[in-house]
Parts: structure tokens; sequence; C-alpha cells
């Protein structure tokens, strides 16, 4: 018990400021802002890495709320739709109000999330003693299945990215006979490419060289750094869009692809059609905000439902949590509440305390986030740049691994240039290992029998999911493409 | 909702990237086929997984540029105000991006010898410029202030030896 006070509560205040800094900086989004802290964490104590980075995701969702309301641009996509009553309210000088709501409902939000995720994980992974090598395969593909819902415009790029994962994660030592595959003598590709570093490569540091061509943002005015909390008739107003939110964004957050963008959209469209004041939508409506922010944070902790259960990410947020878990050897799924469940556990509390911090530092932090939002964005560039090649190397005294994260660098810069989706990569480069390496166990029991997929139920009824999650995506993709069509015969 | 139409500039780039993938595919594949066989080896074996891969990536590679060259030919010209390639500006941004790269890369061949504080110094002053911003006094400043805090950070705070470089040699 004091060990969770002694390091999780501080890493819980600690990675919530950290989200809050960073979700606050236009262009730098929730994942970035973790896998820039990634680094950091790989000397702390396991479960105190993962409350930093969990936190840190709480934080970001509303930090992303900071400039959207004070300077039009929101922080992060799930900001998006705060912006359009944010500002207004803003313009009518009622900054601190909507500050005070974005604050207030993000944290409701995020403590019907928490409910939402404790209530569900442990019993998604309450089978996991029954997990055997190709009931793990069977979860890796699942996993993968998820490619085709998150391929974004085009399912080939998003395969050809997810392969291109799966390619990097043969890197290394063979799972089975221990030979070295595409190591090219080096000693240090021997143990292959830690996901953590392609994690900080393609996100990180792909967006730093992709935002040379950006211009700096709009800069905001000091008297607007004071929050307001608001008032209990307003409370009272903001119960219904809250409780949509809260509920769209616990839904959204557990689909892959969902995020905190879609569900915060979805909740702004619920609030104004069930609002007795649709009339204020788009000029100045508090509801406007606390649906979309109550949304976004919810989504930050029932993203996690599917990868502490079963080990698959639904989100660039929830990947680079993984890589977090992987670099402290935990492998998120079914067993790690079996074998770590004081790390679960851990997470939990320090997932709760986030939420309760953020409301906190939220308060407290308005003065210091002004001042970054100020400074110029060549200088925070620049900076940045400097954390990360700092931090990479920090992990194991490697100038190789900052060389490697360059490279992965280039080709994040190089996968948005063509258009390639970064998170199908991720997920091969995460799941790879697993798939393979439990394919060809399964197949060393089974004597080579193929129908062993088939005979573990576990195993067949995921792959029979696996199999209806991409028959569902491209279905719908095909509708889509029907529907395009006749639009596009009708205005030639 | 208006559809969302096919550029030529779409398809060309398409074609490039399934080039580029077609190519990796090979090139992996050439990589595959010469890892050892083992004696121990199961039924699907070292290769067995990596030439599938290439295998997927050549498919869906000539699977991408067979569907650009097709859409090619219903593609329209942009009309979007978008940076032209082999503009001045698209140049510009394409120095930029690039002077990131080699920033990065002159960083890991020098900080061993020029050590850790010069190196990361350098590296935040030339990303100023690459960003967008002057090479001034003001921002040299800046350079050695960050430089110095994080190697607080680093170094003092956090005991990670990151290269001293020459200078010890010195005193």
């Amino acid at each position: 018990m004091a060990v969770v006070f002694l390091n999780v509560i501080p890493a819980a205040f600690g990675g919530v400021a950290w989200g809050i800094l960073g979700g606050a900086l236009p262009g730098i989004s929730p994942s970035i802002t973790m896998a820039l802290l990634l680094p950091f964490t790989y000397s702390m104590a396991p479960t105190t890495a993962v409350v930093m980075l969990a936190c840190t995701y709480i934080g970001a969702e509303y930090g992303g709320s900071i400039p959207a309301i004070l300077i039009r641009t929101p922080g992060t996509n799930a900001a998006a739709a705060t912006v359009v009553d944010g500002y207004m309210m803003k313009m009518q000088g009622k900054a601190g109000e909507a500050l005070g709501i974005s604050l207030y409902s993000g944290f409701v939000g995020g403590l019907f999330g928490m409910l939402v995720l404790v209530g569900l994980t442990e019993r998604l992974s309450s089978v996991a003693l029954a997990f055997t090598p190709p009931a793990y395969f069977a979860l890796g593909v699942l996993g993968l299945s998820v490619i085709a819902t998150l391929a974004g415009d085009s399912l080939v790029t998003g395969l050809i990215a997810g392969v291109l994962g799966l390619m990097i994660s043969t890197v290394g030592t063979d799972p089975v006979t221990g030979l070295n595959r595409f190591t090219f003598d080096s000693p240090e590709l021997l143990s292959g490419i830690p996901p953590l570093l392609v994690m900080v490569g393609l996100y990180a540091v792909g967006d730093l060289f992709v935002k040379t061509g950006e211009p700096d943002w709009a800069k905001a005015t000091s008297e607007d750094a004071r929050i307001k909390f608001p008032s209990l008739a307003l409370w009272k107003r903001m119960a219904r869009p809250q409780i949509i939110g809260s509920l769209l964004g616990a839904f959204e957050g557990m689909m892959p692809g969902g995020g905190g963008a879609v569900s915060s959209f979805l909740a702004y469209n619920e609030a104004r059609r069930w609002s007795r004041h649709k009339e204020e939508f788009g000029h100045g409506s508090p509801e406007g905000i606390a649906a979309p922010e109550a949304a976004n944070n919810t989504v930050a902790c029932t993203a996690l439902v599917p990868m502490l259960s079963l080990g698959i990410p639904s989100s660039n947020s929830s990947a680079v949590l993984l890589g977090g878990f992987l670099m402290h050897g935990l492998i998120p799924g079914p067993l790690l509440f079996v074998s770590h469940a004081d790390v679960v556990h851990g997470l939990y509390v320090g997932m709760f305390a986030g939420n309760i911090a953020m409301l906190i530092i939220g308060y407290l932090i308005m003065s210091p986030c002004m001042w970054l939002v100020n400074r110029p964005k060549p200088y925070l560039m620049a900076f940045i740049y400097a954390l990360v090649v700092s931090g990479v190397y920090a992990i194991q005294n490697s100038i190789f691994h900052v060389g490697l994260t360059l490279g992965f660098g280039v080709l994040g810069s190089a996968m948005k240039y063509f258009k390639l989706p970064v998170l199908p990569m991720v997920l091969g480069v995460v799941l790879g290992f697993v798939v393979e390496s439990n394919y060809r166990r399964a197949l060393v029991i089974s004597s080579g029998d193929y129908r062993t997929f088939v005979q573990d139920p576990i195993a067949a009824g995921l792959l029979i999911v696996a199999f209806l999650f991409i028959t569902g995506a491209l279905l719908r993709r095909l509708r889509e493409a029907r529907d395009v069509r006749p639009a596009a015969d009708a205005s030639v | 909702m208006k559809p969302a139409e096919v550029t030529k500039e779409d398809s060309r780039r398409e074609i490039i990237l399934g080039c580029g993938t077609l190519a990796i595919a090979a090139g992996y594949y050439l990589l595959a086929i010469r890892i050892p066989q083992s004696d121990i080896s199961d039924v699907i074996g070292a290769q067995g997984l990596p030439k599938t891969y290439a295998g997927l990536l050549a498919f869906l590679s000539i699977m991408l540029i067979g569907r650009a060259m097709l859409a090619r030919r219903t593609a329209v010209v942009s009309n979007a105000p978008a940076i032209a390639i082999g503009s001045s500006a698209s140049r510009s941004v394409g120095w930029r991006t690039f002077g990131m790269l080699v920033n990065g890369v002159l960083y890991v061949a020098l900080v061993t010898s020029l050590g850790y504080i010069v190196s990361i110094a350098g590296l935040i002053a030339s990303t100023i410029y690459f960003q967008g911003g002057e090479l001034n006094r003001r921002s040299l400043a800046v350079a050695a202030g960050g430089a110095l805090l994080l190697w607080l950070l680093f170094v003092r705070l956090l005991h990670i030896p990151h290269p001293a470089g020459i200078w010890p040699s010195f005193f």
C-alpha cells in the first residue's frame, strides 16, 4: 500500500502534468506526448511506468481543449469538436468558464471510463488459464484483423503497412530455432527491434520532420489563464451531455479506430439532438463543450479495455501504452491478470488518481501551459527533438538505438507523404512475434496438424471473431464505395 | 456528400509507393532465402513466415500499382491550393525536412567525439533554423541553455552516462 502512495500517486500526477502540457501544444497528439515520455519510463518500476503513461493519455485529452478554447486550434484531434463552442465562449469573455466546463466534464468522463475499464477487463481476461499456443495465435490474428478497420481510406495501403510491420518483427533471433534473421551480423539487432524505438520514430520523430512545413500557431493572452468552475445551475445542465458523452466514449473507446476524435464529434451531435437549447450550439453552448470533453476522457480509459484484456491496441495512444508494457517485459493479454495482477491493480489505482490529479493539476498548470503555447514553434520543436534523442539514448546507452529511431522517423515521414497509416505497422511490429511464435509452437505440439487451430475452442472462437471483423469491414467499404458511385454519377 | 476524387498526383504517389514496396518485398525475399536451415527446425522453419510476408507484400504492391494505373485514366488534375511539387515553397519544405534528418545523423556521428553538451546544443540550434526560426544571439542562447538543462537532467539527475567526448582529455 505504501508503495502505491510512494510511486504510483506521484507518477499519476507527473503523467497528467506532462499530458496536459503535451496536449496543449497544437499538433502534439496524445500518442506523441506518450511516445516522448516512453524512454524516460524505462528505468522506472513497471507499475510506475505504465501509470505514468496511462495518466499522460488522460492529461493529454484534457490538454487538447486548452488551445481549442483559447486560440481556436485544437491541441489534439479529439478536441476539434470543442473548438466550435469553446472558442465562441472565449469570444464572449467566458474563456475561464469554458475551460472549467472542459476540465470538470473530462473528470466526470474519466471516472465513468474507469468504472467501465475495471468492470470489463477482469471479466474478459478471466479465461486466462485456458489459453494455449493456438489460442494465442488466434488472439494475434484477431489483433491483426483490426487493420481492416484501421486502414483508413485504402485497405490495400493499410495492409501494406501491416505487412511491413510484420517484416520488422522478424528481425532478430528466430523464436523456435534460435537462428539469426536479418541481423546483418549486428549484435544490437540480435534481440530484435524494440517496438519502443519504432513507435518513438514513427510517431514523434516522423512528426517533427513533417512539421517543418507548418506555420506557427496563434498565441493566447495571459488574462485567459484563469479557470472558473461551473455554477450549480450549469452543473445540472451539463449532466445530460456528460452522460451522452460518457456512454458514447465508453463504446467508441473499445472499438478499433474509434478513438477520441470520433467519439467527441458523435457526442457533440447527440448532445445537440437531445438538448433543450439546440439553438445555442455553435454559438457558445456549455453543453457543446461538456459532451465532447466527457467523451474523449472516457475514451482515454476504455481504450485500455481491449489492450489490457486481449493485448489488442485499438488506437495510437493505446499502442504506445502497449509499448510501455512490453518494454518492461509485461505482455498485455489474458495472462497479465494472473502473472502481474499487482501491476494491473496499481494501474487502476494510478488512473483513478490520475483523474483526480487532472482536476487539481488542470487548475494549477494553466499559467505554465499558456507560457508553453506562447513559445515560438521552432524553439519547442528543437527542444522536443533534443529530448527524443537524449531519451532514446538513455534506454540502453546506445547510439545505435538513436540512429535506428531516426531511421524510423524517416520512415514515418515517408509514410505520411505516401498516406500509409502508421497504426497498422505498429500492430504488425507488436503482434508479429506473438503470431509467429505461437503459430509455430502450436504446430510443433500438434506434430504439424493444422486442425489444432479449429479444435481448440478458444482459438476457433477468436478466429471466427477475426473473420467476422474482416468481413464486416470489407462489407462496409463496399457499401461506402457503392454510395459514392451514384453521387459521383450525379455530380457529372 | 461530395465524392472523393482521385487526382493524378494521388495515382502517381501510389505507383511510386507500389514500386518501392515491391522492391522491398524482393529484397526481403532474397534475404529470407539466405537464412540457414536448422537441424532442429519445425515444419515452418525460420524462413517460413518471412517468405510468406514477402509474397504477401509483393501481391499487395502489384494490386496497388494496378489500382493506381486504372485510376489514372479517370484521375483529375488537382485544383487544391496545395504546394506544387518542384515549386520554391515545396523545395523549401523538402530542404528543411532533409536538414532535420541531417541534424540527427550528424548528432549520431559526432556525439561520441564532441560530447553530449556541444552536440545537443548544435542539434537544438540547427533544428531551430530548420523549423523556420532565425539563427541569432537569442536562438544560440536558447540552444546553450537547453543543452545545459538537458545535461543537468540526464547526466547529473538521472545519472545517464551520455558521451563526454574528447574534452576530458584536455584536463
